[in-house]
């Protein structure tokens, strides 16, 4: 097995994979010059982070201890002048998000769903079962592997539900910074009232998250927070858009805001998909089913003799395929920290 | 499991299949692989009567109890500690869970557990030597972590030799065993006021000559880290003699003057927040003043450029213009 150590000069930085946590942490494409092989390394500027540091110190410690094949796991992390860094597998794919908005601007078709779905439930039912509720369940959380498994990510936003060395029936703590996963936090998280909510909350973001894969668009998007709290209350929630939920009449109706492609009024995804959503979206949670008893879904039979998920992800190709990476924009990139490291102001002491 | 009927295992059970499981898994003989799995059952056992699972509430109290005392009369706790590195990864987690709703359990105002590990503070050196380990060092963590909580606990450690490894634990290589050491260490300095700031006092050359060395670290998180918690400590009241030392020395005055112009703005802010106690001291000294004085227009250009952007911190910009007024109006000691 490969020993990958926590010697910065180690990695060789080769790309930008993307950007994270508000900005604070920048995800590279990096050459791990010992074994030849390329990682993510995900960097995290501890002189942006002020008062979050309790929040990469658990994401990371949280993450090295679990272990789960649907779960991202960590080689090792590591500080670096003033950076931490975080080195994983590379996930080819990148994540979910990623590929809804470079190529499947009007969602993944169905199998493809399906695949990704299953191995996000089996990551919950680990997750949920080792005493965790996530929190953060999207597609931007959702990494593809090369090999088409789905990991999840962002364990940032998880709490434990053993708390005072009692397993808790429910959770009232509200997740701190979570602006931007408000929109897949289910309504009794959001509601902060006092039933609490446990780990099937997570089960309600599974069911934002088939809508934001079949639809390509994040769900309530360009919604006040307000609405979208009150729409979820009650019980309004997104819809698999396809034939069956959008007739042609109504999209011409709304005029053009709202206008969708022939692709997406034509479309039809199968029943099975659209209950499977809907029961995710259980309002109650109590009836809501665990992520083991969707797994227990028929619809998880009807992909056995699917193509493999790199196959229906085209024309996405894996990044160790792709070549020439962007270089240029590591050039300027180096050169701008290089800049903001310059001591502008400085005076001596006299002791 | 079934709740009634023969099969299940009653607390001595669990307990005895347990401690010949980890006994023969100690021994590395042929049936290690039968050994782990018997470990890794048994833990899972254990820790469902405690708990309960999802569908399953946790056992009566007089069956935890039960439990409890086989796990004294065995000695397994210490046992589980001392081979934690050959039980397998979920089996870890089992331990450390277990392990820690044992040590919260109440009779009345007695925690009997906590009891027990006073006369057995072996399992508490285990333990602490468990981050020389990277396999079990963040296992070990949680439950030092939940010791720590209970003084007699805390005060075994921290005036042991062992507690002085903490400050080569906090700065190692792998950022997550060094957060949670620093987790450990931090609660260890901080929980328990009064048993914090006798140790402080009665110990400061030491540890302070160890700390010194957090404060230079090479890893920029252990020096962050570790100013922080220096500017809790000394604002804490309860460590006001230790404050009072720490301020007199002039090399401390010299070492966060030095911070105060680090290039990371976390650590020039961290810094400001010792900074401004020995400012502050109304009987600064001599040697103290003299620094200041001897740096006293610079020091205020300084301060009047330090962190303008924070104008929507009202307490740091009222500290900040407390300290540039305190500056500016030092004098020299008259007859010096």
């Amino acid at each position: 097995m490969t020993n990958y150590d926590g010697q910065i000069s180690s990695y060789k930085t080769v790309s930008i994979l993307g950007q994270c946590f508000d900005s604070k942490a920048i995800v590279y494409l990096a050459n791990h010059l010992p074994s030849a092989s390329l990682v993510a390394i995900k960097k995290f500027d501890m002189d942006k982070v002020r008062g979050e540091v309790k929040l990469v110190e658990r994401e990371i410690i949280l993450t090295r201890q679990l272990n789960h094949p649907n779960i991202i796991s960590y080689h090792t992390a590591f500080v670096a002048s003033s950076e931490v860094c975080v080195v994983s597998p590379l996930m080819a794919y990148g994540s979910c998000r990623d590929l809804l908005c470079r190529h499947f601007n009007e969602g993944l078709i169905e199998p493809s769903i399906i695949m990704i779905i299953q191995d996000v439930l089996q990551a919950l039912v680990y997750i949920h079962k080792k005493g965790y509720i996530h929190r953060a369940i999207r597609a931007s959380h959702i990494l593809i592997s090369a090999t088409g498994q789905a990991c999840v990510t962002g364990l940032r936003y998880a709490c434990p539900i053993i708390i005072n060395g009692k397993w808790q029936r429910s959770i009232h703590s509200f997740p701190a910074t979570t602006e931007k996963n408000l929109n897949w936090l289910s309504p009794e998280i959001l509601e902060q009232n006092l039933l609490g909510y446990n780990e099937k909350s997570d089960i309600y973001s599974v069911g934002m998250v088939i809508c934001e894969l079949a639809n390509g668009s994040e769900p309530f998007a360009g919604m006040s927070k307000t609405l979208m709290l009150t729409e979820k209350v009650r019980g309004i929630t997104p819809q698999l858009l396809d034939r069956t939920t959008v007739s042609k009449d109504e999209n011409l109706d709304c005029g053009g805001d709202c206008e969708l492609s022939p692709s997406i009024l034509n479309r039809r995804f199968s029943d099975d998909l659209h209950e499977l959503a809907g029961l995710c979206f259980t309002r109650e949670p109590y009836d809501r089913p665990t992520a083991a008893q969707l797994l227990t879904h028929p619809i998880f039979k009807t992909i056995r003799k699917s193509l493999p998920l790199p196959e229906l992800l085209k024309p996405a190709l894996p990044l160790s395929d792709r070549v020439g990476y962007d270089t240029e924009e590591m050039e300027v990139f180096d050169s701008i920290s290089r800049l903001s490291n310059l001591n502008l102001y400085s005076c001596e002491w006299d002791f | 499991m079934p709740l009634f009927g023969k099969s299940q295992k009653g607390p001595a059970d669990v307990v005895k299949a347990l401690k010949e499981a980890v006994n023969s898994l100690e021994k590395g003989d042929k049936k290690a692989e039968k050994a782990q799995e018997d470990v890794s059952k048994n833990l899972v056992l254990i820790k469902n009567m405690l708990y309960g699972t999802s569908d399953a509430e946790p056992q009566a109290d007089i069956i935890v109890a039960q439990l409890a005392q086989e796990l004294y009369n065995s000695n397994l706790l210490l046992l589980l500690i001392q081979n934690l590195n050959r039980i397998d990864f979920e089996g870890k987690k089992d331990v450390a869970q277990v392990f820690n709703n044992i040590l919260r359990r109440q009779i009345g105002t007695r925690s009997p557990t906590v009891e027990y590990i006073c006369t057995k503070s072996e399992i508490l050196f285990t333990l602490m030597t468990g981050y020389e380990h990277q396999e079990i060092a963040l296992n070990c963590g949680t439950m030092l972590r939940e010791c720590a909580r209970y003084e007699a606990l805390a005060k075994i450690m921290l005036y042991s030799d062992d507690f002085y490894n903490f400050f080569r634990y906090v700065e190692v290589s792998t950022f997550d065993i060094a957060s949670d050491a620093f987790s450990t260490f931090k609660e260890l300095l901080t929980r328990h006021k009064l048993l914090c700031a006798d140790f402080l006092e009665m110990n400061y050359d030491k540890v302070f000559t160890h700390y010194q060395r957090l404060l230079n670290s090479e890893n920029y998180v252990t020096r962050r880290q570790s100013l922080k918690l220096l500017g809790e400590l000394l604002l804490d009241r309860h460590n006001f003699t230790v404050m009072t030392r720490y301020i007199s020395n002039p090399d401390n005055l010299k070492l966060m003057m030095n911070m105060l112009k680090e290039r990371s703005r976390n650590i020039q802010f961290e810094a400001f927040h010792v900074f401004k106690v020995f400012v502050a001291n109304p009987n600064k000294p001599k040697p103290i003043l003299d620094i200041l004085l001897r740096n006293q227009e610079k020091l205020v250009e300084f301060l009047v450029r330090f962190h303008t952007d924070r104008a929507e911190d009202e307490q740091f910009n009222d500290e900040k213009a407390y300290l540039i007024r305190q500056i500016r109006e030092l004098k020299p000691i008259p007859g010096h």
